[in-house]
């Protein structure tokens, strides 16, 4: 950081956005405290950096002419209504929350950017209030050592290369979405042309962007909850018989319903009808609960939760036990 | 730190120290996330700045009365006297954050939550913001109000919790003291009376919240419930488990010490406060688990897949 550089930064954007119009490049240079002094290389050079860093802070620089006449005597200048924060009340609920919104990320980049935007507000004259409600504190955070730099690449439209399994992907990332506590990409992959969801933990190595930015379009006709929601386990299509001992197991039993108890149950047991899906792990689900949870039916479903506890059984060869 | 982060600040700096005349310097420098020290060297750099180099036409700052009083006044500014609008970074951070609250917070608060966003994103005007998601288990809404509630007049509550490793809904009675999320999972940081100590309660484990008369009593600060907690609970042990390559998810739901490769599958060392949710975990795995260090920690498991396998023996199960 250097500290002339951020003045003459700062002047030429106070002098851009005073201007009633273009000013050209030599009036810039002549009145900007900072470009004195340069060569005529170096400050074309140093000026278009410096436009650049104003539009990467979300500054709009325009460039245009005066006059229809002479169109190719472009000038440069900053409207102000661009510029401005345009005029927003909130209410005192709305700000308590926003403050507390400024607590959530976890994430170092995004709580940075939380900080600035709150700052932006307060500096607009809207008091955040981060002190009140203690007794909420939702978090949000991003483990994931690649995280940065897919959001760049989703939030600029930007495509991104990684490795993923062993195979290098290109990618162009649509949406991201946070589910059970993990980061997912979802977009197109680009030497497979199809729509691919990637889980960001999985990646391997440093991405890269690439290309420019807003090098794709989002397609319009996505489904982005549909999308979503393939994340979310399946729906249970099939239904087990469980005996289950008492009180135990108390998910199981408030997922499921009471059925009627065979005879020959073990004392204390009693049977319920519990939904389930083949996709996610029903075997071990029950198989956790040890002697609390005994399958009736289906059969398919009883073998397998028997055969992952006979792992536990001293003197099965395939067992841990040996 | 860039001198495009640097003056990104400056630029709300200045319309943020007009309308607050005699600012704070430490007050002022965490509103915008950065040291005293920090925020003085911005103080240096904006004293040269202006719409001129003449005297008059510079932004005029009392650095003496910032560096002896702690206290700044900036004037000679007028023109930069509205912040820069919001970067599309900006407003995607604030709403996914507005989001996440929402997720959690009773009723009241989430009609609020529901405004601002409204607001921002209409300030904004950002169609980005549907590039990101987010979802946490969260339970039951008439359970959080009840929480929130509770929390709110301080009273202690009595829950109805399908406790995760003792495979038995308990009813323990706690004093509420926040609603969190953490790993995609809302929970309730609460004061256990039974234990005497502090507990998590996941939301979605909370069949019923019942109120009570009791006022909640204060017990200090709550420790952070971060993946760190178990390190200090004195209980705990650490157990190694060598797995195939297909129980690889677990490194990712539960906070592990450390993981390294084998050959045939992969190293973890776990710490367990709880001999009953290594139970369940390992009963779970079965044979992906190649073995358990110490040998004992598998007893429980063991015990516990004999007596289940003898059941099924008696119920002329297995076939």
């Amino acid at each position: 950081m250097s500290p002339r550089k951020s003045e003459r930064i700062m002047n030429l954007t106070i002098c851009l956005l005073m201007a009633r119009r273009f000013l050209d490049k030599a009036h810039i240079r002549e009145n900007v405290e900072g470009y004195a002094g340069m060569t005529d290389g170096n400050f074309e050079r140093t000026f278009e950096r410096d436009k650049d860093e104003l539009r990467a802070l979300g500054v709009p620089v325009e460039t245009g002419s005066n006059s229809p006449l002479f169109p190719d005597d472009v000038g440069y200048r900053i409207r102000r209504q661009n510029f401005e924060l345009p005029p927003v009340q909130f209410t005192a609920a709305e700000t308590t929350v926003l403050g507390l919104a400024g607590r959530v990320w976890e994430q170092a980049t995004l709580a940075d950017h939380t900080v600035s935007a709150l700052a932006k507000l307060r500096a607009a004259g809207i008091e955040v209030d981060s002190s009140r409600m203690a007794g909420i504190a939702p978090t949000m955070g991003a483990r994931e050592p690649s995280f940065d730099l897919f959001w760049q690449a989703t939030t600029s439209s930007r495509r991104i290369g990684f490795d993923y399994r062993g195979q290098p992907r290109t990618l162009e990332p649509w949406i991201m979405t946070y589910r059970h506590g993990a980061w997912y990409v979802l977009g197109l992959d680009v030497e497979r042309n199809s729509q691919r969801m990637f889980k960001i933990s999985r990646v391997e190595g440093t991405p890269s962007l690439i290309g420019k930015r807003g090098a794709f379009v989002v397609p319009t006709d996505l489904d982005l909850a549909a999308l979503v929601r393939s994340l979310e386990p399946a729906a249970p299509d099939r239904e087990a018989v469980l005996a289950i001992r008492g009180e135990r197991a108390p998910e199981l039993r408030r997922r499921g319903s009471a059925g009627e108890s065979p005879d020959g149950l073990p004392l204390g047991f009693a049977a319920y009808r519990v939904p389930y899906t083949p996709h996610s792990d029903f075997v071990g689900e029950v198989a956790a609960q040890g002697p609390d949870v005994l399958v009736l039916s289906p059969p398919e479903l009883r073998h397998q939760v028997i055969r992952r506890l006979q792992a536990w059984v001293a003197g099965n060869e395939s067992g841990v036990l040996g | 730190m860039t001198s495009t982060e640097q003056v990104g600040r400056l630029l709300a700096l200045v319309p943020y120290l007009q309308a607050h005349p005699d600012a704070d310097v430490v007050r002022t420098a965490d509103t915008f996330g950065v040291t005293p020290r920090q925020l003085l060297a911005d103080l240096n750099v904006l004293w040269y700045c202006g719409q001129g180099s003449l005297p008059g036409d510079l932004i005029e700052i009392d650095m003496d009365a910032a560096t002896s009083d702690g206290r700044i006044r900036l004037t000679n500014a007028d023109y930069l006297s509205r912040p820069l609008r919001f970067t599309a970074d900006e407003v995607l951070s604030l709403v996914i954050a507005l989001r996440a609250i929402r997720e959690l917070a009773p009723i009241e608060v989430s009609t609020a939550v529901d405004s601002a966003l409204h607001k921002l994103t209409g300030a904004a005007g950002v169609a980005a913001s549907e590039r990101v998601s987010l979802a946490v288990s969260a339970g039951q809404e008439g359970v959080r109000d009840l929480l929130a509630r509770a929390i709110e007049i301080g009273v202690a509550v009595r829950l109805t919790y399908d406790g995760p490793t003792r495979a038995e809904t308990s009813t323990p009675l706690v004093d509420p003291i926040r609603l969190s999320t953490r790993d995609g999972y809302a929970y309730l940081d609460a004061w256990s009376h039974e234990r005497n100590a502090w507990r998590t309660y996941r939301l979605d484990r909370i069949a019923r919240v019942a109120l009570t008369q009791d006022a909640a009593t204060e017990h200090g600060e709550l420790p952070e419930f971060g993946s760190g907690w178990l390190d200090r609970r004195s209980d705990a042990a650490v157990i190694a488990l060598d797995l195939d390559d297909t129980a690889r998810w677990i490194t990712e739901y539960y906070p592990v010490r450390s993981v390294s490769e084998l050959p045939d599958g992969l190293r973890v060392e776990l710490l367990v406060a709880d001999p009953a949710w290594l139970r369940g975990l390992l009963l779970r795995l079965g044979s992906r688990v190649h073995s358990v260090s110490p040998p004992g920690a598998a007893d429980g498991a063991a015990a516990a897949a004999a007596e289940a396998l003898a059941l099924y023996a008696h119920l002329s199960l297995v076939q």
